[in-house]
């Protein structure tokens, strides 16, 4: 019974933090139709940069602040002068730029950090350990765990409430009728890939305690997103929200039963959303 | 009046030609890095017939490319040595593994084709990283004894370098040429027309599905073909070839030498090679050059280095169509 | 004698949902009749050839080729029954030469679609039935060309051409002159007449342009808000106050 409680902790607890980058990576791909490679390479770097913020100030919440918000900056750099000039062509192209873009920034850290494993500190406060059902379990998994909703809900008020996020909305379901009252859609996508950038960054942020950080680390969670994405159905913010939980649950109750097909559930789960529920579990729609 | 195309054989010949001196003015750690890059080219030419004769982008082609090389170690370690046999079973295997996969992935198509590619291809990849008895898991299995072949009476053993060499080279040339005979046939028009307009192919009374499936099992057959070259070069195999990041090499190879050109993405391959060789005197990470090489490629030369060459030279009044 | 119409609906409806595009359409067509499907943007014209022609199955009603029934079958299945179409915005292949469009369907036609090896301008079987069509659209001398690089008209001729050569029974052709400036006009309406003789080929047209249609009809199909309104002969609909009144009133023509 402890073990159903505990595997089904850290499967929230590792959903929420998918659902961070995913909902970024739908977001991205419901307004602007790109599907982008590097988005695993950009929450990598959220916690690298979250890491080496956090020796200016020995403290994680600044780390969380201001490293996520670096990565901001990069990321409209790449919206604005390599993104912006594929928007139209063929999705193989759109693949590949971000791919080339996953190589600069994957090889980048390696040169700057090195290839080998760093490690972060939890906070003081979310350092400990508490006792549920019994058994010990990590404070930090449950902050992950209340974290994730939070964050989630402060986006989806922003999307259904405020002026920017309806903006956003409409563009993304008709950005030729979004131009045509005057919206100003090129400012909107940068904006949104700032949002989706900031999203993954923060991902890599809030993830850089619980795992070490390794510049591999996107190369992984790039493809959990893309099947996030998908289960969910591109571009859906529910969908996202779903899809995380259902494949951090599954690759948590993975670990029990599945033995050594554990590594391809993920990929199983992905054809089989994809052969029976290829729009995914739920509509388009923020 | 429609005019029978002689197609300008020239360059290929010189092609051949160059390549089959090569050894004997290089050095041997260079005939080595040839001998990659034309297996890897036959990699990338398979790959681009679904690619760019076809319009279908695959993410999976490194399972293909891994049965074979599994196929050889196996046999290889199972005491085979004959190399037509263990040439040809890498390639049925590899041939009828891309027709299962085929069949599920024409389903779909564009982007959730890649996806499903890719999940396929990472599923073999669990299968040869896990199934520890069979594949010896992430340490993968090596090759000992090298097969031989008995031709006009003398045995002829692929050790040496050189030998492998001209051993990858006659394959990849014959791999090539078949590949050439089929993009130019009947069946090469249909492909061709299908990534125009697939909607007008089965209302000219084509089966899509069918077509994809049988262009899918062809390009695994090569790509399998390709992959026991590699496993009998590297003396090993290894479930790294059926990772997705690998699987992703033919097709920057593809579109780095153009994939309107038959010969693109072997010049794509040479690209690759000669780039990484030049970069990994100066840094390890080459792997970041090559993403700062790719993005102007990809941004600005659409049609390829090879390809948007050989228009400026062939064809300089030629106007873009598009 | 029980002769077989050359294409027979039953009330065909197709709706998306609780909406329903298309109601109850019903018609049958003799060999070698000419007749047209008029309707104002939105009727279901459209929605009414992509149900009969395979790209998507109707929800009620039947089809009938040739006295066989076709209903819902793939778009390539109906091809090879004897019914091809064309498009409202030009469907052929346009990084290919005209000559090689034209190959296309004979290729599958005749079944070398699998064959991996051997040269199609040696295949006589498929050159001269290519060169015929393209003598009779009248793009003999442009067989090299790229279809990206003809003018709209040609391009138009092309899609005729692909559309045809493979000798069809029936042909949907979805406003065959759209875009077009008079002088194309013209000659696609001649085109059409001198094919439908030599070839005896049954025509089904979707037009906007009504001098087209009074020239080229023997009978009219008027569809209005997805029902078929009337149906009869030129004179029939002109003089049909329905029809005036839905449709044709805006249009004045003599």
């Amino acid at each position: 019974m402890e073990y159903l409680l505990l595997n089904t902790l850290n499967g929230l607890s590792w959903g929420m933090l998918l659902f961070l980058i995913a909902v970024g990576l739908t977001t991205v791909f419901g307004v602007m139709g790109v599907l982008n490679f590097a988005h695993g390479s950009l929450f990598m770097l959220g916690a690298y940069l979250c890491m080496h913020a956090m020796q200016y100030f020995d403290s994680f919440w600044f780390g969380l602040l201001v490293g996520p918000l670096c990565v901001v900056v990069i990321g409209v750099l790449v919206e604005k002068y390599l993104l912006k000039r594929v928007y139209g062509r063929d999705v193989s192209y759109q693949l590949l730029l971000t791919f080339a873009v996953l190589l600069v920034l994957d090889d980048g850290v390696r040169m700057i950090w090195g290839s080998g494993y760093h490690v972060v500190e939890p906070p003081v406060i979310l350092s400990g350990i508490m006792h549920i059902a019994g058994q010990d379990y990590p404070v930090y998994r449950i902050f992950l765990i209340i974290v994730g909703p939070v964050i989630g809900g402060l986006l989806w008020s922003f999307f259904h409430f405020t002026k920017w996020g309806k903006i956003i909305r409409a563009a993304s379901f008709d950005n030729i009728m979004a131009e045509g009252v005057g919206i100003n859609v090129p400012l909107i996508y940068t904006s949104v890939f700032a949002l989706g950038t900031w999203l993954a960054a923060l991902g890599g942020a809030l993830a850089a305690p619980q795992q070490s950080l390794i510049p591999s680390m996107g190369e992984k969670i790039i493809i959990e997103s893309f099947i996030v994405v998908v289960i969910g159905g591109m571009g859906s913010f529910p969908g996202a929200f779903a899809g995380a939980l259902l494949l951090g649950l599954l690759e948590s109750f993975g670990t029990v039963f599945a033995g050594r097909l554990q590594m391809a559930l993920p990929f199983i789960l992905l054809a089989i959303i994809l052969l029976i529920k290829p729009n995914g579990l739920f509509k388009k729609g923020v | 009046m429609i005019t029978n195309k002689y197609h300008n054989l020239l360059g290929p010949a010189l092609l051949i030609i160059l390549l089959f001196f090569a050894p004997l003015v290089m050095p041997i750690y260079w005939v080595m890095i040839l001998s990659e890059i034309l297996i890897m080219g036959l990699m990338a030419l398979s790959c681009n017939l679904l690619l760019g004769y076809t319009g279908l982008l695959s993410f999976g082609q490194g399972a293909f490319f891994g049965l074979g090389a599994y196929s050889a170690a196996l046999m290889l370690q199972g005491g085979i040595e004959n190399l037509f046999l263990i040439l040809l079973v890498g390639m049925l295997l590899a041939l009828m593994a891309a027709l299962v996969v085929g069949f599920f992935s024409v389903q779909l198509d564009e982007i959730f084709f890649a996806m499903i590619t890719l999940a396929f291809g990472m599923m073999f990849f669990s299968l040869a990283h896990n199934w520890i008895d069979i594949t010896g898991g992430s340490d993968g299995m090596p090759v000992f004894n090298l097969p031989s072949l008995s031709l006009f009476g003398t045995q002829l053993t692929f050790y040496a370098p050189t030998s492998m060499y001209y051993l990858i080279f006659s394959v990849v040339g014959i791999g090539t040429s078949l590949l050439w005979f089929i993009v130019h046939s009947p069946f090469g028009l249909i492909l061709k027309a299908m990534r125009e307009n697939k909607e007008r192919v089965s209302f000219v009374g084509g089966n899509v599905k069918k077509l994809r499936i049988a262009a899918f099992a062809i390009s695994g057959a090569f790509t399998g073909l390709a992959g026991v070259l590699f496993c009998l070069f590297n003396s090993m195999a290894t479930p790294d070839f059926m990772h997705w990041s690998f699987s992703a090499k033919p097709v920057i190879m593809s579109i780095i030498g153009g994939t309107g050109v038959f010969l693109g993405p072997l010049f794509g391959a040479a690209i690759f090679f000669i780039l990484e060789q030049v970069i990994i005197q100066f840094t390890e990470n080459w792997m970041f050059f090559l993403g700062i090489v790719l993005i102007p490629i990809v941004l600005f030369f659409p049609k390829g280095v090879f390809g948007t060459l050989r228009d400026k030279i062939f064809h300089p009044t030629k106007q873009e169509t598009k | 004698m029980n002769v077989e119409n050359a294409l027979r609906i039953e009330n065909l409806g197709h709706s998306y949902g609780k909406f329903k595009v298309i109601e109850d359409i019903s018609l049958s067509i003799d060999k070698g009749e000419l007749s047209a499907l008029i309707g104002p943007n939105g009727a279901g014209k459209t929605t009414f050839y992509n149900a009969i022609s395979g790209k998507f199955p109707p929800t009620k009603g039947k089809v009938f080729l040739g006295g066989e029934n076709i209903t819902g079958l793939p778009s390539h299945h109906v091809v090879d029954k004897g019914m091809c179409r064309s498009f409202q915005i030009t469907n052929i292949f346009s990084e290919l030469t005209v000559a090689e469009n034209v190959f296309s369907p004979l290729v599958i036609q005749q079944n070398k679609h699998f064959k991996l090896y051997g040269n199609l301008f040696r295949d006589k079987q498929i050159t001269e039935k290519a060169m015929t069509m393209l003598e009779q659209v009248g793009l003999a001398d442009r067989a090299e060309q790229l279809v990206s690089s003809l003018a709209y008209g040609d391009k138009r001729l092309v899609e005729m051409a692909v559309v045809l050569v493979r000798g069809p029974s029936v042909v949907l052709l979805d406003e065959p002159t759209a875009g077009m400036n008079p002088k194309e006009t013209e000659n696609m309406i001649s085109l059409i007449k001198k094919l439908a003789a030599i070839y005896g080929t049954t025509f089904f047209i979707t037009e906007h342009d009504m001098k087209v249609v009074f020239s080229l009809a023997q009978k009219i199909y008027v569809l209005h808000q997805g029902h078929l309104l009337a149906q009869g002969n030129p004179q029939e609909i002109r003089s049909n106050e329905h029809v005036q009144e839905a449709y044709l009133g805006r249009k004045v023509n003599a």
